[in-house]
């Protein structure tokens, strides 16, 4: 049995081990030579304090209690990693251009360097983490309690101390050592290379112990099929039915938002990024970390579940299999693992937590109350910062320390971690928003992570504390005052869900709710459009600050400020760069805006946005009036532009418009013009019978002695003209009401043939009373083609007619033949008569067009052919006259054929 | 180019969403085991392996990085 003092001085020497690696790698940069420390492979292992003692000992236990949910844990990290490109490339960038030192420092400076926003974000952070660090306490003191053992021999010097007072010295310990390892100094840009360069080793240090134990497993457990097997023998289960419900969903997001929302995630991934092309590195590789990682965890739970007694706490399986097989070696190595990654996220957590602690609530205070000279003597606001975050780390552990003792019955580790996570996440809408959203507004921001801090510290935080207080458990029954509605897990009724579920859901929900509705509702103001464009634009714009710093500054004063902030040596070398770029000595420097801003962003760089904004305004004259100017006239060029883009665009459609209209207008005058014509022509048409019957009838009026057989034959001519104007009439009607396609017109499947006999029978009277022959040689036999009878047969009587009328051959003859090819059934009606002269053909179908070289004699409008035509277009065929070569004229008919005799109604 | 890679970046990213969600998720979700191991897992690890695969050909392809300007004016930041 390892002994209790064995096990506390090796976790001593190796956070000496952990010491002395932080000093030579500080040692190593600062000289320069840090080649290596700045290697993508070390930034990526650094990222890897997102594995805490929560992986190396809670996730065992989650695997055992809830199968592959752990895994979440690990995979919404992942879908963060493969989409750096979109998200955290963006934040790096941003943040070196703007030399963000937190993530209450991002949200600060993207919403108008606000002080008040950065002092909520900071303290949301405090206690949301709070759990977190009990979490990891809690790791380390059962560690050693589980390696130690209860014997009273192998207690050593932990012999009559309990849990509490274990964990009251390890966050003793914890603090001390984070102190010595992370408030040493202050660098411009928070990067402690030193600390990165330890992370990464015991990064190292836990993947190989958790491999190791996992190997081991394996092997006592002969093998993955034997372990599996076994395990389902021994009644443990294996195959877990809901893998993935509402909590995979709900731990995925958490998890994607941890990674970045966590201080110590944004401290390393974000601050401590020395190059972006590292991320290219860590896309892969830290993916691939996190699954090595949990490689072998699902194979120790439930080998943990079939070989450990009944009742052992899975989450220390890791520990406890080695031992029970008798490996302290291989146990030791195990609980450095877990304590290595205890200790390294107390260690980077505290010092992210100090920094923000520091910037945004300590900083403000002493600028506002302090006066400026209070803190004359040259490093005084550097010594105050380090004092105030060796205070900070002390009163982190301090809340870690306070939340552990509170909740101390209570035994799983993930639950903890969980309860963190969602804490933390409620900044992630405003960090998205930060990111893409030009709108957002800061008092939406403020109010949105407000609103999920306070719906997650009622429904997530305080559950917690249900067996530790009575108060709190009357509370989780019944609701505060008897207000069911407001039970912590189940708000509003919301009754069922999982707590976790629940409180994430209405956390974010309200949270971003407030976001977008609040930006809708409010303004921004000058300085946060300025920042909101320098974020959403950043690879867009030069990244540069603007130089609103219009106002005097003396270069003394400045060189004050810098020196109280950055330190001599960092203020000096400033100074001198500017001074060498305006080629003056630098007593007689006079600062330009340019670089009043840059100094601005150094200063940043130590004591966050709005610090640093609040210190250089007052120093600068006119600072804040010239940005207003500034803003303005930025606006007014805005509205300008926007104002003569607008009349070009106006323009552009005005001259389109006028270009439609005047085609329309041709198109108008044309059709007038058709009008015109046709009307003159009726009116022509009219006129002729109208005279004649005028004339006869006057004549019949005025002469009494006429006798009967004139007053007969005049009287026959009165009729035939008024039945020729009637047809006239009908015709142009007919005609009229085709071209609009009024007619109620109805195709249905006919004999062709059998209309075309008809035709031909009608007008057998008339070619015998005109002495002309009709030959109907070469018949198709039958054809069914979609047609209305009527309208066809007037057609071919028309054509039939104008054969028998028109012809003045010595031996007329009309000759009728059909037959059917391809689909199509064709009749042709030619004659021998005097044709259609050349110059004719492309008139003949027009209205009231009447051959010429034909015989006055004419009756009919010259409405026929161009009624039959439209006629035939109506039926989908065709009516064409066919070149003879001057023998006499050849009019052709086409329609398609049906291909049966039940084809439907052709439209 | 670089429109189609910040694409496939994209859909890399989104397949990751898919892969790992249910419905997709729930086709693996069988009662048996694959090696010893039950199917899902075995699935779960592959489709983490394949984004490790895939997101490491793609990163170091994605069009280079111009230095962040804030850079060169700090002094010795």
């Amino acid at each position: 049995m390892l002994s209790a003092d064995l096990v506390i001085a090796t976790a001593i020497g190796y956070v000496g081990l952990l010491f002395l690696i932080a000093y030579f790698g500080d040692r190593q940069s600062r000289k320069g030579a840090g080649g290596f420390l700045r290697s993508p492979f070390v930034y990526t292992l650094s990222i890897s304090v997102y594995c805490t003692s929560w992986t190396f000992y809670g996730a065992v236990g989650s695997a055992a209690r809830n199968g592959l949910e752990f895994l979440a844990i690990y995979l919404g990290p992942t879908v963060f990693f493969v989409g750096w490109w979109f998200m955290l490339r963006r934040l790096v960038r941003i943040s070196h251009d703007q030399r963000i030192t937190s993530v209450a420092d991002l949200l600060s400076s993207r919403f108008g360097k606000s002080s008040r926003l950065a002092v909520l974000v900071t303290v949301i952070a405090l206690i949301a983490i709070a759990p977190y660090i009990a979490l990891q306490l809690k790791a380390v003191t059962s560690s050693i309690q589980a390696i130690a053992g209860a014997s009273e021999f192998s207690q050593g010097r932990l012999r009559g101390i309990d849990e509490a007072g274990l964990a009251l010295a390890v966050a003793a310990g914890m603090a001390v050592f984070t102190i010595l390892f992370g408030t040493r100094n202050v660098d411009a840009k928070e990067q402690h290379h030193g600390v990165v360069a330890a992370i990464a080793f015991e990064a190292i240090v836990k993947l190989t112990a958790l491999v190791a134990v996992g190997i081991f497993v394996v092997y006592v457990g002969g093998g993955l099929e034997s372990i599996f097997s076994n395990a389902e023998q021994a009644g443990v289960e294996i195959y877990s039915a809901n893998t993935f419900d509402s909590r995979w969903f709900v731990m995925n997001l958490l998890a994607f938002s941890a990674i970045i929302c966590l201080p110590r995630q944004f401290q390393i991934t974000v601050v401590e990024n020395s190059d972006e092309n590292h991320l290219r590195t860590a896309a892969w590789a830290f993916p691939l970390y996190m699954l090595a990682m949990s490689l072998f965890i699902l194979p120790i739970a439930i080998y943990g579940l079939t070989a450990m007694p009944a009742g052992a706490n899975p989450d220390m399986f890791v520990l406890t299999l080695p031992l029970s097989e008798g490996h302290e070696g291989l146990a030791l190595f195990a609980f450095i693992g877990g304590f290595s990654s205890a200790t390294s996220m107390i260690i980077v957590e505290s010092i992210a937590l100090s920094i923000m602690v520091s910037n945004h609530i300590v900083m403000p205070i002493v600028l506002r109350w302090v006066p400026g000279e209070g803190a004359a003597d040259g490093r005084g606001v550097s010594r105050l910062l380090l004092n105030s975050r060796r205070f900070s780390i002390i009163l982190i552990l301090g809340l870690g320390f306070l939340y552990f003792y509170l909740t101390r019955d209570s035994d799983a580790l993930a639950p903890i971690g969980l309860i963190s996570f969602c804490g933390v996440a409620q900044f992630l809408p405003s960090i998205l928003a930060a990111l893409f959203w030009r709108e957002a507004s800061i008092r939406a921001a403020t109010a949105a992570v407000a609103v999920g801090f306070i719906v997650w510290a009622w429904s997530s935080f305080m559950p917690s504390f249900q067996s530790s207080s009575p108060a709190v458990a009357a509370i989780m029954a019944e609701g505060p005052w008897g207000l069911w509605w407001l039970r912590p897990e189940a708000l509003f009724g919301l009754d069922g869900l999982d707590p976790l579920v629940h409180a994430v859901f209405w956390s974010l929900f309200l949270n971003s709710a407030t976001l977008a509705i609040g930006s809708l509702m409010t303004n921004q103001s000058a300085l946060e459009r300025i920042q909101a464009n320098l974020f959403v634009n950043v690879f867009a714009s030069a990244g540069r600050g603007p130089t609103f710093m219009r106002g005097s500054a003396a270069a003394n004063d400045l060189f004050f400020v810098a020196q109280r902030v950055l330190g001599d040596e960092r203020a000096i070398s400033i100074f001198e760069t500017e001074a060498k770029e305006q080629g003056r000595t630098w007593q007689s420097l006079e600062p330009s805006p340019t670089f009043i801003s840059r100094l601005e962003r150094e200063l940043a760089g130590s004591i966050g946005a709005a610090s640093a904004h609040v210190m250089l305004s007052k120093v600068v004259s006119g600072g804040s009036v010239s940005l207003e100017e500034v803003m303005q006239m930025a606006d007014e060029t805005q509205q300008a532009i926007e104002y003569s883009q607008e009349l070009e665009r106006t323009s552009a459609e005005l001259r389109s418009t006028a270009n439609q209209l005047a085609v329309a207008n041709r198109q108008l005058r044309e059709v007038d013009q058709q009008k015109d014509e046709f009307l003159s022509q009726v009116s022509h048409e009219v006129r002729t019978p109208m005279t004649a019957i005028r004339a006869f009838s006057e004549i019949l009026l005025d002469n009494n002695g006429l006798d009967t057989d004139d007053k007969g034959r005049f009287i026959s001519t009165i009729h035939k003209e008024s039945l020729r104007l009637t047809t006239l009439l009908d015709e142009i009607l007919d005609l009229s009401a085709l071209e609009r396609g009024e007619r109620n017109w109805e195709n249905r499947p006919i004999d062709g043939e059998a209309v075309l006999e008809q035709a031909i029978e009608v007008c057998s009277a008339l070619a015998r009373q005109r002495g002309v022959g009709i030959v109907s040689a070469g018949r198709a036999g039958a054809a069914i083609v979609a047609a209305d009878p009527d309208r066809l047969s007037q057609v071919l009587i028309n054509l039939i007619s104008n054969g028998v009328k028109y012809n003045i051959a010595a031996k007329p003859l009309v000759s009728v033949t059909s037959h059917t090819s391809e689909r199509t059934y064709v009749i042709e009606v030619s004659d021998n008569g005097p044709g259609v002269a050349e110059a004719e053909r492309n008139k003949i179908f027009d209205k009231f067009y009447r051959g010429e070289g034909v015989g006055a004699s004419r009756t009919g409008a010259g409405l026929g052919l161009a009624i039959s035509r439209e006629i035939m277009l109506r039926m989908n065929g065709q009516l064409e006259l066919v070149a003879t070569g001057g023998q006499g004229a050849c009019f052709r008919i086409t329609l398609p054929v049906l291909e049966t005799h039940t084809a439907t109604r052709a439209g | 180019m670089r429109g189609k890679l910040e694409s496939t970046a994209l859909l890399l990213t989104l397949a990751s969403i898919l892969l790992i969600m249910p419905p997709i998720a729930y086709l693996f979700q069988w009662q048996a085991r694959l090696f010893g191991v039950p199917v899902e897992v075995i699935y779960l690890f592959t489709v983490w392996g394949g984004l490790v695969l895939c997101s490491a050909l793609l990163s170091r392809r994605l069009p280079p990085q111009t230095p962040p300007s804030g850079d060169d004016d700090g002094g010795s930041g």
